[in-house]
């Protein structure tokens, strides 16, 4: 019995020190589509925090802005980075990512002096972007007893893995709506036509509907003669 | 000579005179007597004519404002979905009609398999669908590489790798394939050619002749029994049958505003169909130097992506593709049943319809997604069910007690 505990010991022991993070569920993100007070908050926080390195070059605002004069050259997008990574235009990350997964890896940075630059990424183990919301959220840490928190009934989200070190400017509710604003103007950067379509599909199927009653009675007139026989 | 009063009348006169425009008609639509009893699966051959005539249409447009070079191909797409008016709205009904394509052909082949409409007299009718078919995922194909994403650029380079599996020839064949060593804008330029012009006029050839042969054997009907042996009633149509305009014509439009309004729906609300439709992976330009972590064709295609996965040989799971395609090719001589519909054939046929279908769309799912243990054995089992429905046909088919067939249409 005594041997047993040992070997149990022992097993247990290395575990959580060497297995990898676990992954994480994407958490969703509250957003309403086509929020437009929402998608100018957004880009108010896109501006002001990711412009500085990210681009929109598919959304007409950039085109607005080159012919404007801004000097994309110099922004630190063309300036060299290490390992030749680039950070990546977003015009289309919410499509190639989708809304959720920005929600939450923008959630989900912590602090890791064993990165070049200090910080860590749960959706993204060792990325290359530093966490620009830290000054908002405030700096996260990795749990150290996250594995006793695990509960059984639900997966890993990057709550039960970061403690919140300090609060940044923001309480978290307000970061939360932040980041969704953000969010939803990504998403409007990826499909600026949304709105456009939800206004003509409802047309377009309310067209289609009194359409479907005319031909419907039509057909019925001309058929009546045709079950007769 | 008599001076003619310049009229619609005798505008007709003048055009049928020269031309057999009113003959064409008559032959055609008032005078092609089609079985009264066409039900829910018979609406799906119209389907498929409106959605072509979409592609057409909206591919014409698309191709005014896209440009098939490496650099440009994925700049162009987002040039029109943001700057050229309602380009959006042409893109999503061209790459939502891609999918709907194929939804109303698979709908419109089953229709086939179950009324045995691809028994005699309609072989020829059945073997040019199929045709029809291949091609159709030809066009596919050429047209999922020109956004030039990275599914589009890696999806291009696991199906053109195929090739390299025949004998002797492969690796020379991938080539002259690609143009090049590798996917490159050597070949988006040519297929972007193959995809709007090349195997355009193919398919529109095919319908053609896809129709001269049904409207010379004429429609089957759910009840699979000779209509054109029926007697002929006093206005010489046979008994059972009803002329195509006005009656179906009026029918198929009622389907026809149905379909469009699923269609627009999915259009204006869900384009994406949760990336079943446009893949997350496509809206990342192409990069030769990255590998996405999985690669998988667009949904129609993956059931028999599915097949070739099961087998561990890539050679046997080549031939075991080409094989699972060949053999719906020759499906009206592996049926041997006295009777053409699933209504009069036997239990063992309707068990084998089903097991067809449960595989087929098993084989589907398990395509799309990532290869795991569990799935490996499952794609495996839906393998066997796909063979097992066409070479046992003949047996179960042949040994069968069927059901006696009516003298006449049922409601």
């Amino acid at each position: 019995m005594k041997k047993w505990l040992v070997i149990l010991f022992i097993l247990w022991i290395p575990l959580p020190a060497l297995a990898d993070l676990p992954a994480i569920e994407l958490e969703a993100a509250p957003i309403k589509r086509g929020d437009v007070e929402s998608i100018k908050r957004g880009a108010k926080v896109f501006a002001g925090t990711c412009m500085a390195c990210h681009t929109l070059k598919y959304l007409r605002y950039d085109k607005l802005a080159r012919r404007a004069g801004v000097t994309y050259e110099k922004m630190p997008i063309n300036v060299k980075w290490p390992q030749g990574s680039v950070p990546p235009d977003l015009s289309l990350e919410a499509d190639a990512r989708g809304v959720d997964w920005i929600y939450t890896y923008l959630h989900s940075f912590y602090l890791d002096p064993s990165r070049p630059t200090g910080f860590n990424n749960l959706l993204v183990p060792n990325t290359m972007m530093p966490d620009m919301v830290m000054s908002l959220q405030g700096p996260q840490a990795l749990s150290s007893d996250y594995r006793l928190s695990r509960t059984l009934n639900h997966e890993w989200r990057w709550y039960d893995l970061l403690v919140l070190q300090q609060q940044g400017r923001m309480s978290p509710q307000e970061f939360d709506a932040t980041i969704a604003d953000l969010v939803n103007f990504l998403d409007y950067a990826a499909e600026p036509y949304y709105m456009e379509s939800v206004h003509i599909g409802a047309r377009v199927l309310a067209y289609l509907l009194v359409l479907f009653i005319l031909m419907y009675l039509l057909k019925r007139e001309y058929w009546k003669d045709v079950k007769k026989k | 000579m008599r001076t003619h009063r310049l009229s619609l009348r005798n505008a007709g006169i003048w055009i049928n005179d020269r031309f057999p425009l009113r003959d064409f008609w008559r032959h055609h639509m008032t005078h092609y007597f089609a079985p009264r009893n066409f039900n829910f699966w018979y609406y799906f051959g119209s389907f498929s004519l409106l959605v072509l005539v979409n592609q057409i249409v909206t591919g014409i447009w698309l191709a005014m404002d896209y440009t098939p070079t490496a650099g440009e191909a994925f700049s162009s797409i987002q040039h029109i979905m943001r700057d050229v008016h309602y380009g959006w709205l042409l893109r999503l009904m061209h790459s939502t009609g891609a999918s709907a394509f194929f939804v109303v052909i698979y709908l419109h082949m089953y229709r086939g398999l179950i009324y045995g409409s691809y028994k005699s007299p309609r072989e020829l009718l059945w073997l040019i669908g199929m045709l029809l078919y291949v091609t159709l995922l030809l066009e596919a194909f050429t047209g999922y590489v020109l956004p030039w994403g990275q599914m589009s650029y890696w999806g291009a380079e696991v199906i053109t790798s195929f090739a390299s599996a025949i004998p002797y020839v492969g690796k020379f064949l991938v080539v002259w394939l690609r143009g090049d060593y590798s996917i490159s804008g050597v070949t988006l330029h040519r297929f972007f050619s193959l995809h709007v012009i090349a195997v355009p006029l193919v398919i529109l050839v095919l319908v053609f002749l896809h129709l001269v042969a049904l409207h010379f054997v004429g429609s089957n009907n759910p009840d699979g029994i000779d209509i054109n042996k029926a007697k002929k009633d006093k206005d010489s149509m046979p008994v059972g049958t009803i002329p195509f305009q006005p009656y179906y014509v009026l029918k198929d439009m009622v389907g026809i505003v149905v379909f469009l309004a699923i269609f627009f729906y999915i259009v204006f609300y869900m384009p994406k169909m949760a990336g079943i439709f446009l893949e997350a992976e496509n809206f990342v330009p192409a990069n030769a130097m990255q590998t996405p972590d999985h690669i998988a064709p667009v949904w129609y295609m993956t059931p028999f992506y599915a097949i070739l996965r099961a087998i561990p040989n890539k050679m046997m799971g080549l031939s075991a593709m080409a094989a699972a395609i060949a053999l719906m090719f020759v499906l009206p001589w592996l049926d041997r049943s006295k009777v053409r519909s699933i209504r009069y054939k036997g239990v063992w046929s309707k068990v084998a319809v089903s097991v067809f279908v449960v595989s087929f769309i098993g084989l589907g799912y398990v395509g799309i997604q990532p290869v795991s243990p569990v799935r490996s054995v499952m794609a495996q089992i839906f393998t066997v069910g796909y063979f097992a429905f066409f070479l046992l046909m003949p047996i179960y088919t042949a040994r069968e007690k069927t059901k006696p067939l009516p003298g006449h249409l049922t409601p």
